[in-house]
């Protein structure tokens, strides 16, 4: 069983790289993370495991939340669940609370890792395996996340290829602090450090939340005013709730010549892709399902006594385009 | 023609019954939180509640001083709704200045002054120019969470020093330190206001305005007062989030609605139905309790903001109610 799960790891790595190299979904990518997903798990049988979320307003950590309390109710155990609608104070208390609720074991998704890790050290402390998805903490037994360096590289060059190295980019960097983030938006920097002749628009605009959307759509339809046609070529946003503002603001005001690029694949951000004329170039697609049913088993396989799990899963991502993007929506289950 | 003695007594056993209520709830909820909820009364478990509840139970402290200061009549009386931008901003200020390497001493000093000077800012609308504490506080809630922003650009800021960390992970008697900084500044302000001059003519101040002002009570000082004093629990709050979330965080206005729900729900624990900071405190741990019994009990969170919500329809229609009684 653990050298088949480690073929099927490093087969999906290997997949995972080789699809990302090619920045196409193929039907490859099914049977990899099919297997990774769907290939039986240890029972959960007894175990209480507690799966705490920043929030579930968004596309990425509803669909993974409710894929993990699934998977767990699949296999046998009682799934504690903590949603602290996207409130930094409730997110504390519920972290620390646990301490006191000693489930068998948390799956935890998202957040400021500066807020939340002392209370990750504090879980770790009172002996209760902590596993993270999209949070790299060092008190996590194991962190489940997209790949976001080969997700912001593909995304980085993708932009790049489009601008064929020239041209003005106007960036949100509002969570910088949010690991997936920050190392998107470095990867951006590492790849455009090589194109001279591509410039960012200073100063970089700052995404928020909530009302991430009507935000970003306001912010850059005031800029629009003041960079008339040809003075911005791309819009650049670590996440695509932001990207979906500035679409919406670009089409609103009929400037299809400037391009967006993001990372997630919230459903309305598709929806646009399929436009004719859509300002939206490329969103790289996140699978949030899949990433929570990999969390569910790797806590199953830890509580089975497997010991030898990596520090770090990556989920494959899948750069979409217009042209693939039905088959992505196919492959993430959403149709 | 007299009442009879059974008529005379009802209004009073309503009262007593309301107010022996409130309290045998509380008592009741925490029943069914002990015998269903595992570990709930686990001593760290309880002393845990008491520390999560430093944050919004400071901030409901200052609110209460207010609304104590200026009458609880929503609309007119006393309030103050820029204590949560406040708590943002003050946070925001201690961990700038501490990451630009000031002492303690320098941080400290600055963050209180920030929840004072917030708090002069209103008294000076509120009393100085006259304006209804509604507008005039939202007014400077607004203009106290730009200038977060200003200061953060809408991001964390991380931030770590012996005071936060003592704030954050300090045990005291088995009792963690942000629960002694909710009980500590509770017993200071009950003093305050249950126990001195003061505090009797701030309750006069807030009830009987003209009955105070014709007695030679200073009102409008009084009431410049308790918006000071609310400024400095902002302040105050400040240090408690900052060691809560490391740092300064964004979205602390979120926490504006709770800490007036719970000032409003602190009267039912009081004797005459009157905001009190004992009631208050009580309020707050009420919250926090069900916060932390639902999730002992594997109910969502969510279910408490209704509760939240059904408690003070409660409490507005029985001081609506006691309102009219004789």
């Amino acid at each position: 069983m653990n050298e088949h799960d480690g073929i099927s790891r490093r087969a999906l790595l290997g997949a995972s790289s080789a699809l990302l190299a090619l920045g196409l979904a193929a039907p490859l990518a099914r049977a990899t993370t099919q297997a990774a997903a769907e290939g039986e798990a240890p029972s959960l049988a007894g175990k209480r495991i507690a799966i705490s979320t920043v929030g579930t307003s968004i596309y990425f950590d509803s669909r993974a939340f409710q894929a993990q309390v699934e998977e767990v109710r699949r296999l046998g155990g009682t799934p504690i669940t903590l949603d602290a609608g996207r409130n930094d104070k409730a997110l504390v208390t519920q972290l620390q609370n646990l301490v006191t609720q000693k489930p068998d074991a948390v799956i935890h998704t998202l957040g400021t890792l500066s807020i939340i890790d002392p209370w990750f050290k504090r879980i770790a402390a009172a002996g209760i395996p902590l596993f993270t998805i999209e949070v790299p903490s060092q008190h996590a037994v194991n962190t489940v996340s997209a790949d976001n360096w080969s997700t912001g590289l593909v995304l980085a060059k993708k932009l790049v290829a489009d601008l064929r190295g020239k041209g003005r980019v106007l960036v949100f960097n509002g969570f910088y602090g949010v690991p997936s983030c920050g190392i998107r938006y470095d990867q951006l920097r590492l790849v455009t450090k090589y194109y001279p002749q591509i410039e960012f628009l200073q100063p970089e605009l700052r995404d928020v939340i909530p009302n991430t959307v009507q935000d970003a759509r306001a912010q850059v339809a005031a800029l629009l005013n003041k960079y008339p046609k040809g003075e911005i070529d791309a819009i650049w946003t670590a996440w695509d709730l932001p990207q979906l503002g500035a679409s919406q603001a670009l089409i609103e005001a009929g400037r299809k010549e400037i391009r967006t690029y993001g990372v997630d694949g919230t459903p309305e951000v598709l929806e646009l892709l399929k436009r004719p004329d859509s300002p939206v170039a490329a969103v790289v697609a996140q699978q949030p399902a899949l990433i929570g049913r990999i969390a569910v088993h790797n806590v199953a396989r830890y509580l089975a006594g497997e010991r030898d799990l990596p520090r770090e899963t990556f989920v494959d991502t899948l750069l979409t385009t217009a042209d693939n993007v039905d088959e992505v929506k196919r492959l993430r289950g959403d149709a | 023609m007299n009442p009879s003695p059974v008529e005379a007594a009802r209004p009073r056993l309503g009262t007593l019954l309301l107010r022996r209520g409130a309290l045998l709830a509380f008592a009741a909820i925490l029943l069914v939180f002990a015998l269903g909820a595992p570990n709930f009364l686990a001593p760290g478990n309880l002393a845990n509640v008491l520390a999560q509840s430093a944050i919004l139970g400071i901030l409901a402290f200052g609110l209460t001083t207010v609304i104590v200061g200026g009458g609880s009549n929503v609309l007119s009386g006393g309030l103050d709704l820029s204590v949560a931008a406040n708590l943002g901003l003050s946070a925001a200020v201690y961990a700038t200045l501490d990451n630009a390497g000031y002492g303690a001493f320098a941080g400290i000093g600055l963050t209180l002054a920030t929840g004072l000077a917030v708090g002069l800012l209103n008294g000076l609308v509120v009393v100085g120019f006259r304006l209804p504490p509604l507008l005039a506080t939202l007014a400077s809630m607004n203009l106290v969470a730009g200038l977060e922003l200003v200061l953060t650009e809408n991001t964390v800021l991380p931030s770590a020093s012996p005071l936060l960390e003592w704030l954050a992970f300090g045990v005291w008697l088995g009792v963690p330190a942000l629960a002694w900084v909710l009980l500590g500044v509770a017993a200071l302000l009950i003093l305050l206001i249950d126990c001195t001059p003061f505090g009797l003519r701030l309750y006069a101040v807030g009830e009987y305005p003209e009955a105070a002002h014709a007695a030679g009570i200073a009102v409008r000082r009084h009431v410049f007062a308790s918006y000071l004093i609310s400024g400095l629990c902002g302040s105050l709050a400040a240090f408690c989030s900052a060691a809560w979330f490391s740092g300064s965080t964004t979205g602390s206005g979120e926490m504006l609605l709770s800490v007036v729900a719970i000032a409003f729900l602190g009267t039912i624990f009081s004797r005459r139905l009157r905001p009190s900071i004992g009631g208050t405190l009580l309020a707050t741990l009420l919250v926090g309790f069900m916060i932390n019994g639902f999730q002992l009990l594997n109910i969502s969170s969510f279910w408490v903001n209704g509760l939240q919500g059904v408690l003070i329809l409660l409490v507005v229609a029985l001081s609506g109610l006691s309102r009219k009684e004789p």
